[in-house]
């Protein structure tokens, strides 16, 4: 393990490497994302330049610059309207940005040359309203962009598709449609389709923000399972609760400005900003 | 080819076309918009009436009339009126009833199921709370219909009034087929006189391109202003 | 009132010679819904692609989209059925011009092109419409996927668009079936202009126009049970 050449963000990665070396073993037996390397820590994984964006005459990203390591876990928050979904939403060029740039995995999101659907099958996302094609049943759901896009056989696709199925812990419900299943399973399907696609890093757009209350536990459960197998994940969220479980770094936003950029004890130890510190005020009263 | 278009043609047409021939159909359009509208009113009222005989009947009209071809429809009215017209006035034989009239009564009729329809989910766009209210403060059904409910469906649906009135203004080029002399018939008439169809028909078009583009344009504009002011 | 029935005119001979008139007006159903199913297999296919054309996120692909429906929304179909008929074959280079003059069958063929267009511009209406009434993560989620755009509307958006959009594509099939009988101005023999040379041949009018309604409604009815049927077998098990 070579230590890190940035500051910041790494700080936890030999702990992780440690804490789980028995879970490394389970990672292929039953991980989330077999057959994936494990992270190095430090190597670049999506780098944010400077990039700021405008609807009109309306700024809503200014300057916004930040870094994601492989491996790591990065949760953003922020008020409503603050551009957190808009910033992520740029990683994989779903929302185009007028200034800076953003690389992932070494491939340059806003250059002519790049092939955006290809660069898009690497990154997964998952959506606040989950987003299953509702007219596909779950397994064609898992399979369709394995084999459109990946040209993946019908069989290999499958396979993967009803493992990762059974992994969220819904194995019995192939044959269903999105409609038949609750929100707190639908968004489990939608984390097993984007990893389908073996993607080398997840986005994770306030996954549990439309779900009902009783369902939050499920998806989260997911997700932290996925970050202890060292999937580099950007998310948005407001569950604190899961950002002091596995975050390793987070971003406060605010009016469309990275504001604060720290790694988790920091964060919630001593925000530096009295924004932050307003919000975190209000969000973990309750 | 278009290189003998001969634009002298139609202006020495353009007095008859739009004398006679627009004067024709805009008043059937109007005449029978408005009569559609009321007849159609009373179908969608009766039809949600629930009383049985009253509502089968409405639906029935309603449903017939969609389900055939407005020159069928045309057909049917021009052989039927004069038989009608006679029992209404008891007359031993066929009455003669002019051709606008005629026309008039058709489009009336037959548009009429159309604007039921849309007066149908009219009324049915205003909640049920309002006819409650109206009930509360002791209004009958007549007075509920005429001073809360009516007049909410109306404005509700007043974009898509207008949209199936210029559909109706489209439609009746169709008296074509009873050689009446609207804005085609009148267009088609010089047409064969003077042996330059390629002149009439595209003017045709063009005209009823231009009051039917911008008449569509200016039903959008209400369109959002209603949205907004709801 | 003085109207003389007589229902068993359907089974004396026609004056043309070629069976009675039943035969006469069963043709002529026969040509309405050859006519209508003609026009509508150019009505679906062009009216998606000028709905999807409107849904792009492309500028010149919008303005295609939105001219098309326009102009053929905007003009009567009796004018449009003269401007396929008779303008046509005069604006062609002449070669061309009198080819289609002298096709036979033209009236059929003129009216399945003229409907076709005619009708497509309804359904790029609402198949935009469709398109549109979906969620917009749909789209995203597709592409996230790494879906191209023409693979994000074969596999996810159309599938769902024309499900949402089926009872108002079963009225634009009618009125598209209706409207055949705008052709007989240019000699179509369809039903409703077989009705009225019967009328003209035998003075039975409400004989033969009772006829022809009744079998208008009788293809309506049979196209509102096969729409319900589909309806059913494309279903969602869960939606809704």
């Amino acid at each position: 393990m070579t230590s890190s050449p940035m500051p910041a963000p790494t700080a936890k990665q030999p702990a992780v490497d440690s804490d789980h070396a028995p879970k490394d073993a389970g990672l292929q037996a039953g991980g989330l994302i077999s057959g994936a390397p494990k992270a190095v820590a430090g190597e670049t994984m999506i780098a944010i330049d400077a990039i700021s964006k405008w609807y009109g005459d309306f700024q809503v990203l200014t300057n916004c610059t930040t870094r994601v390591a492989k491996g790591e876990v990065v949760v953003v928050c922020g008020p409503s309207g603050s551009g957190k979904s808009t910033l992520i939403k740029c990683v994989n060029a779903l929302e185009p940005f007028q200034k800076g740039q953003i690389t992932v995995a070494g491939t340059k999101v806003l250059d002519k040359s790049t092939n955006l659907p290809k660069l898009r099958s690497r990154v997964g996302m998952v959506f606040q309203h989950f987003e299953l094609f509702p007219h596909l049943t779950i397994t064609d759901n898992l399979t369709i962009a394995q084999r459109k896009v990946l040209g993946r056989g019908a069989e290999d696709a499958k396979k993967r598709g009803l493992d990762l199925l059974a992994r969220v812990g819904l194995g019995a419900h192939a044959h269903k449609f999105p409609g038949q299943l609750s929100g707190g399973q639908q968004q489990r399907v939608a984390i097993a389709r984007a990893l389908a696609m073996n993607p080398v890093v997840m986005l994770f757009d306030e996954p549990t923000s439309a779900l009902d209350p009783e369902m939050v536990g499920e998806v989260l459960d997911v997700m932290v399972e996925l970050a202890k197998e060292g999937m580099t994940m950007m998310v948005v969220t407001h569950e604190m609760g899961f950002a002091r479980k596995v975050a390793d770094r987070v971003i406060f936003m605010d009016r469309g400005e990275i504001v604060e950029d720290a790694t988790k004890d920091e964060f919630f130890g001593s925000p530096r900003s009295e924004r932050a510190q307003t919000f975190l005020s209000k969000i973990l009263q309750h | 080819m278009l290189s003998n278009f001969d634009f002298s043609v139609i202006l020495t047409a353009l007095p008859y076309l739009f004398g006679t021939g627009m004067v024709f159909t805009l008043s059937l359009t109007a005449m029978a918009a408005v009569g559609g509208v009321i007849l159609g009113t009373l179908l969608a009222m009766a039809r949600l009436s629930g009383i049985p005989g009253v509502w089968h009947l409405a639906k029935g009209y309603v449903e017939l009339c969609r389900s055939l071809p407005l020159v069928l429809v045309i057909f049917w009215f021009y052989f039927l009126v004069p038989y009608i017209g006679a029992y209404v006035t008891g007359a031993a034989t066929p009455i003669q009833v002019g051709a606008f009239p005629s026309a008039l009564i058709t489009f009336m009729a037959f548009e009429a199921a159309y604007f039921a329809e849309i007066m149908r989910a009219g009324i049915q766009s205003v909640p049920k709370g309002q006819t409650a209210a109206a009930s509360a403060l002791g209004m009958n059904y007549w007075q509920t219909m005429g001073h809360v409910v009516l007049p909410q469906a109306f404005r509700n649906m007043l974009p898509l009034l207008l949209t199936q009135t210029i559909v109706l203004f489209q439609d009746t080029s169709l008296v074509y087929v009873l050689s009446l002399t609207d804005f085609m018939g009148a267009a088609s008439k010089v047409a064969q006189r003077d042996g330059r169809l390629v002149e009439m028909y595209i003017f045709a078009a063009v005209v009823y391109f231009a009051i039917c583009f911008s008449a569509s344009l200016l039903v959008r504009r209400l369109q959002r202003r209603v949205a907004i002011i709801r | 009132m003085n109207y003389n029935w007589n229902w068993s005119i359907f089974f004396e001979p026609s004056p043309e010679g070629t069976g009675t008139y039943a035969d006469m007006l069963l043709s002529g159903l026969y040509w309405t819904v050859v006519t209508a199913l003609c026009a509508w297999v150019i009505a679906f296919t062009l009216g998606s692609l000028m709905g999807v054309l409107r849904t792009l996120p492309s500028r010149t692909a919008n303005a295609i989209g939105t001219t098309y429906v326009e102009i053929f929304r905007n003009v009567p179909l009796l004018v449009q059925m003269f401007l396929w008929y008779f303008v046509l074959p005069e604006i062609l280079p002449r070669g061309i011009g009198d080819a289609v003059k002298q096709m036979p069958d033209a009236p059929f063929y003129t009216a399945v092109v003229c409907l076709g267009f005619f009708t497509a511009s309804r359904v790029a209406e609402q198949v935009r419409a469709g398109i549109q009434a979906l969620p917009r993560g749909q789209r995203m989620a597709a592409t996230a996927m790494g879906f191209t755009t023409a693979q994000t509307y074969r596999y996810v958006l159309l599938p769902n668009a024309y499900r949402i959009i089926l009872p108002p594509m079963t009225s634009e099939f009618l009125n598209n079936l209706k409207n055949t009988s705008v052709a007989l101005t240019i000699g179509l023999l369809e039903l409703t202009g077989r009705a009225r040379s019967m009328q003209e041949f035998s003075f039975q009018v409400f004989e033969a126009f009772t006829a022809a309604t009744i079998l208008y409604v009788a293809i309506n009815l049979v196209v509102v049970v096969c729409a319900s049927v589909l309806e059913r077998s494309v279903a969602i098990p869960g939606q809704r």
